[in-house]
């Protein structure tokens, strides 16, 4: 060193000063100046050098952002954090304005949810992903299909249980009576067929129902929470009541549920055969979970009858939700409807349901009218019951009935079908008694304006059908006379349902809230306990104060409505077929109420499970444009599957197509998946990776339409600096940047092939490899790596307790194994009290020898 | 581009010297021709207090496009924090189908030196960077060849003129896209960074090259300060019109008999301009005023007066001072696609709405043009476009829906009929953006 030289200091610290300086963002002391500003009608106390964005999170406001990383001044690029300025033309950012004194801010006028509402959707436009599996996407219940699929393959059927139960409280029951609209969007359809869904949580239900027979409690989804103090009414105990109850009783409200009847089920037990569903075995074993949680049950209490709406209210219960389901059956209103012989098919399954004979059903000729699972219900239970001929009649194609996938058991068992027939009259004797009914048949007529061809009576083709009884099963609404008296503000909605928001399931009276079938009309089994479910958030939400309204307009309780763009078809899958229950043979069968259906092996239950492809996003919850996809109601609720294997986006919601990318994934690299097919080129992964880290592995590159935030030339990460800090993966809002799943624990080191060139231990981060004593220390010798490590941890994390703990835990294991580690290696992240503990801290060379020898051979890599 | 001649009568405040003196003439004569004696007496007798009054008195507008007050900006940067302050000169010159910039730099390269030394002095920049496109021929080299001159007399460098005033003059060169002659995106540019714009405020007044107040603008502008300190602010404001003052470099092209640059004042009407680069060729249809960002106006607008307020209520913008003359030939539907399509590529990808949001407007456009539309596109381009400038980060997002929007507002039978259907009318000659 030279005296002419003026004394200068180190630049990389200056390098490392500046980078704090301009880029972390500035710790503002507490005493700058505060002032007042206006936002949403509330006057928040602001400080100088504050943007409007940091008060309104300081004050709890929500403002959505995509590209915003609180570390890093504003950026500017996803505008979705506009706000309305009073006095400005055009909605400033509010992540880069700064709040003055006096200013009026607006978070949520109609014009800003607009502009964010059309980010979103051209987001969307460009977004080649999904969210959700199909399958899940699917299920009215979005149950986490892959997630149980995955427990059960694992053999852990209590979790998959666990998991199901999550969305719905029943996996048996539904193992058994959901028509599995699933399956039919199954992504192993592209492979060879679809996996048995339904199946598989049925055998998962199976062994919670067994587990529980030898004294286990049914797992709980949810911690259960403390008592609350309120108190809930559930009318109607059947799936939407009881799955309501369910949720309402694990969120720490007291449950009472009311039922008509004497024995709690609702259409599950009066509505579904003993064949389909066992009572004893499965629903009351499966309610019982319910009853665990403390749910109450006071059967023998009709709605209207015994007790009133505002009874309820007076009795103190501060929410009331009714789900009294439909029960009143459609008329034909057909000549000779009211003759001696044409039953309710309600009425006729309410007894035979319960395994008892129908009054003089046995050798009768039986027509059933209809095409859903009443019908089907209907039809095999009159077989069963020994009727001489039955003949069900529907209206329009086999493909066209909601229970299609149950006809071809119901021919097997002997009832015949007729279909495109739609009935005339009943045809009755003198003494009003059914002695056949007379059909039309009908044929597709022109399409509509809406492009449907609806059925229309071919004239000249009537035929009579002879017959002893007609079982009615053509739907059926809810009754509501109830609402006349003791219910003011509960109304009729125009299609004579319970009128209640869908969302927050309020109907016109303050705490009384509406769900299940009353509320949507006859629906699925599964569609009726998805109602429950969301029902018990809005109850829930509704008994904590929150305000509902608010709630409907930014749709936090909605259910997930992921987007669908096209998916890539899977080809690279060894074929599995998949594996079918076998039925009883059908001479046993169809004299028998027995469950007609032979549950699997666990064998069979974990390899079918097995065949499932995991398509699901690993981001899922965690992803913020998803939320705000959803709060903006901007994503799709449909996937329309193309015959070729791919499927292609459903245009009906989102106002903007056009092409997209599709991009390739890269899994090269150990810690961090990149899916750039989910990239929203918001820059936080650059952003942060170049200002905080220090590293700047990823940028914009290319332009205009094409740009994408990626590496240079898309390279691996493993070619970039990257230090596998995963900082990209915690910023990013999207699954675009993951955390990669490690299976692996540990690593092994092929001691017949190291060559000892020692670069694995210069590149570990973490300094979890070392030389042996024998052997020269490698890193000692050879240059720094390329990565400024010094500079990257000098920025200051003490706030980011989760660096410091993990050097502090790898330096005390390290002294626990006898290791010497002078203060040199240790990233100096850590407080220098920690660092300076050791006592050989200042020796420059403090590699001392291990105990046991060996050393470089093994790593940890956890 | 040829420079045409204008009106007699007219003021020459930009090109005065440029008419007589040869481009390669050097220092000697273009001060024989009054180059830098502004300068001089500023230095000995104006304090750059004065001199900013002066600018502001005279009534300039920025000549970059927006036309914002220069004086209003000059007394941003001199009230911004003490310390360094940068000026940086934009001859980047963004549009392709204007000249102007290239034009002023190779003919009076000391106009435009003259007036960045004013600017920087009054604002109390020491450090001044001219940006020229690259590739831009000889602009930057005579450019560099009058600055080499002005600093070997001293009329820039460490000592200006023997006093303390410091003031160091660089060139750059950047190559980039449209959107860099943005000015956020130009400071990015100029700090080796990614040419991407950044939220504004913070304007580059308070917070721009290097995150210091940065006087920013453009060549043009700069050129007219010599002019207003030679004959003072009134006589400049005279010129022109009360609102806008001063003359303006216009680049005219398209189907006119004698496409070229003219310096015309402000309040100009469409129709002079026009007969001044010899008229249309054919009949004429439309005229995209203001560059790809700007507008079409319809034939029946001619008598429009050139103005930032007159454009901008028409639906167009002086812009970058292009006027593109469009034929009966052409379809507007095809041209305004075409040139969302531009802007589209152009985008630096950053701001969500304009990476995805432009590329859509280009799609719902070719839409139209093919046939393969719907009849609600024309709305949803209306509803796109609304929330797209809105939401706009800067400005070529923010103007980027004008060719569609004043498409639709004055050729609506041309997109009615494309949208039922009938393709827009036959297009033999699809004029590109640069004539």
């Amino acid at each position: 060193m030279t005296d002419t030289l003026p004394a200068k200091a180190d630049p990389s610290l200056d390098a490392v000063t500046e980078r704090l300086l301009t880029t972390q963002s500035p710790q503002r002391p507490l005493v700058t100046p505060a002032f007042d500003v206006e936002i949403d009608g509330r006057t928040l106390s602001a400080r100088a050098g504050q943007t409007i964005l940091e008060v309104c999170r300081e004050n709890g406001i929500e403002v959505p952002t995509l590209c915003y990383e609180p570390k890093l001044p504003g950026f500017g690029a996803c505008r979705m954090c506009v706000v309305d300025v009073e006095g400005e033309a055009s909605p400033p950012i509010s992540c880069s304005r700064e709040a003055e004194p006096g200013m009026t801010v607006q978070t949520q006028t109609p014009r800003l949810r607009q502009i964010r509402k059309t980010n979103l959707e051209l987001i969307f436009s460009d977004h080649n992903a999904y969210c959700l599996p199909p399958c899940q996407n699917r299920c009215p219940s979005h149950i986490d299909i892959p997630g149980f699929l995955k427990a059960n393959t694992e053999g852990n059927f209590i979790e998959s249980a666990r998991i199901f139960k999550r969305t719905i409280p029943f996996p048996s029951v539904l193992g058994r009576v959901c028509p599995a609209p699933c399956e039919e969007h199954c992504r192993r359809d592209e492979v060879e067929e679809a996996i048995a869904i339904r199946d598989s949580h049925r055998y998962a239900g199976d062994q919670v129902l067994k587990a529980q027979a030898a004294g286990m409690k049914a797992p709980v989804p949810f911690e259960v929470q403390p008592a609350s103090g309120k108190r809930v009414a559930v009318i109607g105990s059947g799936p939407a009541g009881m799955s309501s109850a369910y949720y309402l009783a694990i969120a720490g409200h007291d449950v009472t549920v009311y039922e008509r009847d004497p024995a709690p089920g609702g259409m599950l037990r009066y509505g579904i055969p003993q064949y389909r569903l066992p009572k004893v075995e499965v629903l009351e074993a499966e309610y019982q979970g319910a009853w665990d949680l403390g749910v109450k049950l006071v059967t023998n209490a009709e709605l209207g009858k015994d007790f009133t709406v505002s009874d309820l209210q007076n009795q103190g219960f501060d929410a009331v939700v009714v789900a009294i389901g439909c029960y009143d059956t459609n008329r034909l209103g057909i000549p000779g409807e009211d003759a001696d012989g044409v039953i309710d098919g309600l009425e006729y399954l309410r007894i035979a349901t319960l395994g008892l004979p129908y009054p003089g059903h046995a050798g009768t000729r039986v027509v059933v009218v209809g095409g859903g699972f009443s019908s089907m219900d209907c039809s095999r239970t009159s077989v069963r019951q020994g009727a001489a001929e039955v003949t069900l009649v529907y209206r329009r194609d086999m493909k066209d009935m909601p229970a299609a996938s149950e006809v071809h058991e119901m021919l097997e068992e002997g009832a015949r079908a007729i279909f495109q027939a739609a009935p005339v009259r009943v045809v009755t004797d003198a003494a009003n008694k059914v002695t056949g009914m007379e059909f039309i048949r009908m044929a597709l007529g022109a399409p509509d304006a809406s492009g449907r061809r609806r059925p229309e009576p071919v004239p000249g083709t009537e035929f009579i059908i002879e017959c002893d009884r007609v079982l009615l099963a053509i739907g059926q609404g809810p009754e509501l006379s109830w609402t006349s008296r003791g219910a003011d503000g509960v109304n009729a909605s125009k299609q004579k349902r319970l009128a209640a928001d869908a969302i927050t399931f309020s109907t016109g009276r303050p705490g009384v809230f509406g769900t299940g079938d009353v509320r949507t009309g006859a629906a699925t089994v599964v569609a009726s306990v998805a109602e429950g479910r969301r029902c018990a958030y809005a109850v829930d939400a509704y008994l904590q104060g929150m305000d509902l309204e608010a709630i409907r307009t930014r749709q936090t309780l909605a259910e997930p409505q992921p987007e669908f763009l096209s998916i890539v078809p899977y080809t690279g899958e060894t074929k599995q077929p998949r594996i079918r229950l076998k039925g009883m043979p059908i001479e046993v069968r169809k004299a028998s109420y027995v469950e007609y259906e032979i549950p699997y092996t666990q064998e069979e239950a974990m390899a079918e499970s097995g065949r499932c492809l995991q398509c699901t996003c690993e981001a899922i919850g965690y992803c913020d444009l998803r939320r705000q996809g959803i709060e903006y109601g901007t994503t799709l609720r449909k996937l329309e599957p193309g015959r070729d294997g791919t499927s292609y986006r459903s245009v009906n919601e989102n106002r903007f197509t056009g092409i997209n990318h599709d991009y390739l994934r890269d899994d090269s690299h150990a810690f961090i998946l990149r899916e750039p097919a989910r990239c929203i080129d918001c820059g936080r992964c650059a952003n942060v990776c170049k200002e905080v880290v220090g590293a700047a592995c990823y940028d914009f590159m290319r332009t205009g339409f094409d740009t994408l935030v990626t590496t240079p030339l898309d390279m691996s990460l493993n070619t970039t600096p990257c230090v596998s800090c995963g900082r990209c993966a915690e910023t990013c809002p999207t699954g675009a940047l993951m955390p990669k799943p490690r299976v692996l624990e540990k690593y092994e080191v092929d001691e017949s092939r190291c060559i000892l060139c020692g670069i694995c231990v210069d590149a570990c981060p973490y300094d979890a490899l070392r030389c042996g004593p024998d052997f020269e220390l490698a890193h000692e010798s050879r240059e720094e790596p390329m990565i400024d490590l010094l500079a990257i941890s000098s920025i200051e994390r003490d706030s980011e307790l989760s660096y410091v703990r993990r050097e502090r835990d790898w330096l005390a294991r390290a002294r626990a194994q006898g290791r010497d580690i002078p203060a040199t290696r240790l990233l100096p992240m850590l407080p220098t009290g920690v660092a300076n503990g050791n006592g050989n801290g200042t020796s420059a060379n403090g590699h001392g020898p291990r105990p046991g020898g060996g050393g470089g051979t093994h790593a940890h890599a956890k | 581009m040829e420079l045409l001649a204008g009106r007699s009568g007219w003021p020459s405040i930009l090109l005065g010297r440029a008419a007589t003196l040869a481009p390669d003439a050097g220092i000697e004569a273009a001060e024989a021709a009054g180059a830098w004696s502004a300068w001089k007496n500023a230095v000995a007798s104006i304090a750059p207090d004065a001199l900013i009054a002066s600018v502001e008195r005279s009534g300039l507008r920025g000549r970059g496009g927006a036309g914002f007050p220069a004086g209003r900006k000059w007394r941003a940067v001199a009230n911004a924090d003490r310390g360094q302050r940068y000026l940086v000169a934009n001859g980047f010159g963004a549009d392709p189908g204007a000249h102007a910039e290239r034009l002023l730099l190779e003919r009076d390269p000391h106009g435009v030196l003259e007036g960045l030394a004013l600017a920087a002095y009054a604002v109390g920049a020491t450090e001044a960077t001219i940006v020229v496109r690259a590739g831009s021929g000889s602009a930057a080299a005579r450019l560099r060849a009058a600055l080499a001159a002005a600093e070997e007399k001293g009329y820039l460098g460490s000592a200006v003129l023997g006093t303390s005033i410091r003031l160091s003059v660089t060139v750059r060169e950047l190559a980039g896209s449209f959107v860099t002659g943005e000015e956020t995106v130009l400071l990015r540019a100029l700090e080796d960074r990614r040419a991407q714009p950044d939220q504004r405020p913070p304007y580059p007044a308070t917070k721009g090259l290097w995150g210091r107040p940065t006087l920013v603008q453009n060549v043009q502008t700069l050129a007219a300060v010599p002019w207003i300190v030679t004959h003072g602010a009134e006589a400049f404001a005279a010129t022109g019109t009360p609102d806008a003052p001063g003359t303006i470099l216009l680049s005219l092209s398209g189907a006119l008999g004698r496409p070229g640059i003219v310096e015309a004042p402000m309040g100009t009407t469409l129709r002079d301009l026009l007969d001044l680069a010899g008229g249309a060729t054919g009949t004429l249809k439309a005229l995209l005023v203001g560059g790809p960002t700007g507008g079409f106006l319809p034939a029946a607008s001619l008598d429009l007066p050139l103005g930032y307020g007159t454009l901008t209520e028409a639906g167009a913008l002086v812009g970058s001072g292009s006027i593109l003359a469009v034929g009966s030939e052409t379809s507007i539907v095809e041209l305004a696609t075409l040139l969302t399509r531009y802007l589209s590529d152009e985008s630096c990808g950053k701001s969500i709405p304009c990476r995805i949001g432009l590329r859509r407007l280009a799609e719902l456009g070719d839409g139209l043009c093919t046939g393969l539309c719907r009849p609600t596109d024309e709305a949803l381009i209306r509803s796109l476009s609304a929330d797209v400038r809105d939401a706009a980060l800067c400005g070529l997002e923010a103007g980027a829906p004008n060719p569609l929007l004043s498409g639709m507002r004055y050729f609506a039978d041309e997109f009615a009929a494309a949208s039922a259907g009938g393709s827009a009318p036959a297009a033999a000659a699809r004029p590109g953006v640069s004539a």
